[in-house]
């Protein structure tokens, strides 16, 4: 039996870099991601899993980072909003997202632009139904969803444009 | 791109760092060797304290302070009521002696880290007798009901009849009286981003630095210098990005917390609310009952409107009757309705305290006479839309002033139905529906059109507290050209989403003669730095009122300056002297000019070259209020709001006989919030507020037990809109700009929020026509229809 305040050693990459830390076995990913790895982006909206904030990609698949123990990633892959930033400006679906003002407070933006990441890899040329289901588990309370939706259009069209050129 | 910068849909500055998970919110926050409180709250709507032991807590291993409520009584003054009622009674920022809320603070415990301080909590041994709840606002005002305040002898702590013209007149002359009464339920906006503060004691000074997402700044200030006894000069208080607000974000308890804890632990402490923190104890807009008489001509007329209205605060006794007050803004709505009388109740219950909240009372009232609206009409044989058009204020006469005060400063309300009935395709919809009843599809077209006032004029207040403490609506800016010729803003009012750092670069570029991109606006507040006055902050959708008009004016002392030190140079008057592209340039002699950089360089460093009697530095405060603010007059009439916008919203919903689900299938919102500054960030609010208002409609509710506890204190019991369960919402504009705000903008924040419910209901009830069901209250969940449907079926 593991006591909720117990320290392990824990090792897995986050954003590309190995990372050894020992974390108590309470800590939620989120936590340990914001506060021991000062990875900030992530933000927490509701730590019961609903409203979708907190979303970072475990082995490329978009989980709620408060709803899992940082202990439970152990030898896992993690890529945080700051992972999908590159290091130099932006990638095309932020881009988009700015075009099309895909964001009013921001708070809930890193959580969408994960779970959009991760449809745009599955699925290249979304349906706005489909767009809409993708983003069905975040909420936001500012946009409405309308320009979130079309920044995703928009950067699937782009992605789709600039892959007809290069063929 | 070039200039002119207002006006044009500027992509936002702010977003290149929000949508990389770049901004810097309170929980992003700290300060080396900060604590992390947690607060024990009441599980009881109504109980006497009889004994707090927190002795176990605090000899927790990391466990540094515990706040109790006896302690917080001795270490601070009560909170100071922004609207004190006659029956002020002190309010402490933990629960002392009595709990009268599910979620009340009781005690706070800082430790280091939060998961050691609320293993504290659960040590904390609170001894509690229960007492009657009284959690319906109807038995709260009987007497012999349960009181909140024994002391105050009542739980109504305002009562009062506002009339305005001959109503009972207008009553007994008409063709007819509608009657109806509608509740509406609590509900709140919850931004995404949850309360939060920090605050540091500095022994040194006797001072308090604050961090925290407070979306009014001023106020706050206040009250926290009153409670902790502190000169206000020795308090320092500022705001990051704040992650959304809507009028929730204001607490000064948890603020207050935070210091105690601070001073008691010599450390500073950070506190964050959790979700169901938020959810149970933050603040919910009023529930409340409104009956309504609206007196009307066989034409459709209408003469008179008579309501009464009910608005159940919970335990609010900061701000209680703002939800009552504030509906004499809207109450006539878009109509020319000659005499209007208002009975108000403000009311304390046993639950969570009513606050702010995107639209404020007036969603309510909006609802009310739009579904009023909507009956008439369908008494009357009319079109809903034709009824409206019979009623409407026209352009030609604006400015208009209702009976009770307001003044509506422009629009073409006729116009904006018109479009809106156009952009919605009305005609083909109708005809749509009546194909679809056929084959037994419900569909349902609801239309409600809506002021939107900005903009609170706190004279308003007098009509509660019977004298004028607070007045006006105002706000502060300052505008510095660097000694590099680029150039800094600062406001008094944070921003929590509503793009300001774009939107006031835009139009200080304007101002200067410079590119946006050359203008930096301070990110969110700091009141050693902001200017900033009592009525600063993020509030009433106050900013195209105010803010721009402080923005504007500072500015251009700036400018006037700028034509000052280059007209000396130059031997030019500076009247005959513009500034474009960087550089103030002769009229009619572009080759003639000097850059910015040049005369910053004599402001800032070679000051012996300035004009006789001309100080060194290129900066400029300016406060700003709003002209058309004014005293509550002899008549007790008052504009409680100053600018008024206006919306037609007409959607199409679907009902599934069997479910009683409702699908809202199209959304069209008309809307003129006069000039609009930046097109992108105006439709983004529109969506927002719309979505908001279909929210409340469909799927948010505090729901209460009739014990007081609160059954939905969780997103999976308290349903937000989620991207599946809402439309595209389609948006187009008229723009009447406002001969009274500075560049003729007006408020667009809360737009949505204010029609969105009556345009879903009316449009459910329109869906039910066959079955005779009459919408009268939210929100219209499926079990609601299914029942309504039911209760035809089986009378």
């Amino acid at each position: 039996m593991i006591e909720p305040a117990e320290r392990l050693a824990i090792r897995f990459t986050v954003n590309g870099r190995e990372v050894a830390r020992e974390v108590t076995a309470r800590r939620s990913l989120a936590d340990f991601l914001r506060e021991d790895l000062m990875l900030t982006g992530t933000h927490v909206g509701c730590e019961h899993g609903v409203c979708g904030a907190c979303t970072v990609l475990v082995e490329g698949r978009s989980a709620r980072s408060c709803l899992l123990f940082a202990v439970q990633l152990d030898g896992a892959t993690v890529t945080t909003i700051e992972g999908l930033t590159p290091p130099e400006g932006l990638s095309p679906l932020q881009q988009a997202f700015c075009h099309t003002h895909a964001m009013q407070c921001g708070f809930c933006t890193p959580g969408m632009i994960v779970v959009t990441t991760e449809l745009l890899e599955k699925n290249p040329a979304p349906t706005t139904d489909e767009i809409r289901e993708s983003l069905a588990g975040q909420l936001c309370m500012c946009t409405g969803y309308v320009n979130i939706v079309r920044a995703v259009e928009q950067a699937a069209a782009t992605a789709r444009n600039a892959t007809g050129e290069a063929a | 791109m070039s200039g002119p910068w207002v006006g044009a849909a500027l992509p936002l500055k702010e977003d290149v760092r929000l949508v990389a998970g770049r901004g810097r919110f309170i929980d992003d926050l700290g300060w080396p060797g900060m604590l992390h409180a947690a607060v024990l709250r009441s599980p009881h709507a109504h109980a006497r304290i009889r004994s707090i032991d927190a002795g176990q807590a605090f000899a927790c291993p990391g466990v540094t302070a515990v706040l109790t409520g006896a302690d917080a009584a001795r270490l601070s003054g009560p909170i100071r009521p922004l609207i004190p009622t006659t029956a002020a009674v002190p309010d402490y920022c933990l629960a002392v002696d009595v709990v009268r809320y599910v979620g009340e603070p009781v005690a706070a415990v800082a430790a280091a880290d939060r998961a050691t301080a609320e293993d504290a909590l659960e040590l904390i041994r609170v001894e509690y007798e229960p007492l009657p709840a009284v959690v319906d606002p109807h038995e709260a005002m009987r007497p012999g009901a349960t009181l909140l305040y024994p002391e105050l002898g009542t739980n109504v702590v305002w009562h009062d009849t506002l009339s305005y013209g001959d109503v009972d007149g207008a009553m007994a002359r008409a063709h007819g009286v509608l009657r109806e009464r509608f509740t509406i339920q609590r509900y709140a906006s919850t931004p995404l981003e949850t309360f939060g503060a920090m605050a540091a004691y500095d022994p040194g000074t006797d001072g308090f630095e604050f961090w925290t997402n407070d979306q009014r700044p001023g106020l706050t200030i206040s009250i926290l210098a009153a409670s902790l006894g502190v000169p206000q000069s020795r308090l320092r208080l500022s705001c990051p990005d704040i992650g959304g607000a809507f009028g929730n974000k204001r607490r000064p308890a948890y603020l207050l917390i935070c210091a105690l804890l601070s001073r008691i632990a010599g450390r500073p402490v950070k506190w964050i609310e959790d979700r169901v923190e938020n959810l149970t104890a933050l603040m919910h807009a009023c529930n409340g009952v409104m009956d309504v008489e609206l007196a009307y001509q066989a034409d459709g007329t209408l003469l008179a409107l008579s309501v009464r209205d009910v608005a159940d605060e919970g335990k609010n006794l900061l701000t209680p009757t703002q939800h009552n007050l504030i509906k004499l803004g809207n109450i006539a709505n878009g109509y020319r309705i000659p005499a209007i009388r208002y009975e108000a109740w403000s009311v304390l219950t046993n639950k969570c305290p009513s606050g702010a909240n995107r639209g404020i009372g007036k969603p309510f009232m909006c609802f009310a006479v739009e579904r009023s609206m909507a009956i008439l009409a369908r008494r009357l044989g009319l079109d809903p839309a034709e009824l409206r058009l019979r009623n409407y204020v026209t352009a030609a006469e604006m400015p208009y002033t209702t009976p009770p005060g307001a003044q509506y400063d422009s629009g073409d309300y006729p116009a904006t139905l018109h479009t809106a009935l156009e952009r919605f395709d009305y005609a083909g919809w109708r005809a749509e529906q009546s194909r679809a009843r056929q084959e037994g599809r419900l569909l349902g077209i609801g239309i409600a059109t809506s002021v939107e006032p900005a903009g609170t004029n706190l004279a308003s207040y007098e009509l509660v507290t019977g004298r004028r403490s607070v007045s006006g609506s105002a706000e502060a800016a300052m505008v510095r050209m660097e000694p590099d010729g680029n150039v800094r803003v600062a406001i008094g009012d944070p921003a929590s989403g509503q793009g300001y750092e774009t939107v006031i670069a835009q139009i200080v570029a304007d101002e200067l003669g410079l590119a946006p991109e050359a203008v930096s606006v301070a990110r969110g507040f700091d009141s050693a730095v902001s200017p900033w006055l009592y009525l600063s902050g993020n509030y009433s959708n106050k900013f195209s009122v105010t803010d721009v008009g402080a923005i504007v004016g500072a500015a251009r002392l700036v400018a006037d300056k700028l034509r000052r030190l280059a007209g000396h140079r130059l031997e030019i008057a500076p009247g005959d002297l513009d500034l474009r592209d960087g550089a103030v340039v002769v009229r009619g002699a572009p080759d003639r000019r000097v850059a910015f950089v040049e005369l910053c360089r004599t402001a800032y460093a070679d000051v012996l070259g300035l004009p006789p009697g001309e100080a060194p530095g290129l900066e400029a405060h300016h406060a700003y209020q709003n002209p058309l603010a004014a005293p509550v007059d002899a008549d007790r009439r008052v504009r409680s709001q100053l600018v008024f916008s206006n919306a037609a919203h007409c959607c199409l919903v679907e009902v599934h006989p069997r479910t009683g689900v409702v699908t809202v299938l199209k959304y069209v919102v008309v809307h003129d919030c006069g000039r609009e500054l930046n097109p992108l960030i105006v439709e983004g609010m529109v969506h927002g507020s719309t979505v908001h208002g279909i929210g409340a409609a469909l799927l948010e509710e505090f729901r209460y037990d009739g014990q007081g506890q609160l059954l939905t204190a969780t997103f999976l019991d308290y349903l937000k809109p989620t991207a599946t369960d809402v439309p595209e919402i389609e948006v187009d504009r008229l723009e009447h700009p406002s001969p009274f705000t500075a560049l003729g903008a007006k408020g667009v924040g809360e737009g949505g929020a204010i029609p969105g419910p009556a345009a879903v209901a009316n449009a459910v009830e329109d869906a039910l026509a066959a079955f005779g069901v009459t919408v009268r209250e939210l929100p219209i969940t499926p079990e609601h229809v299914w029942r309504w449907i039911a209760r035809d079926k089986n009378p």
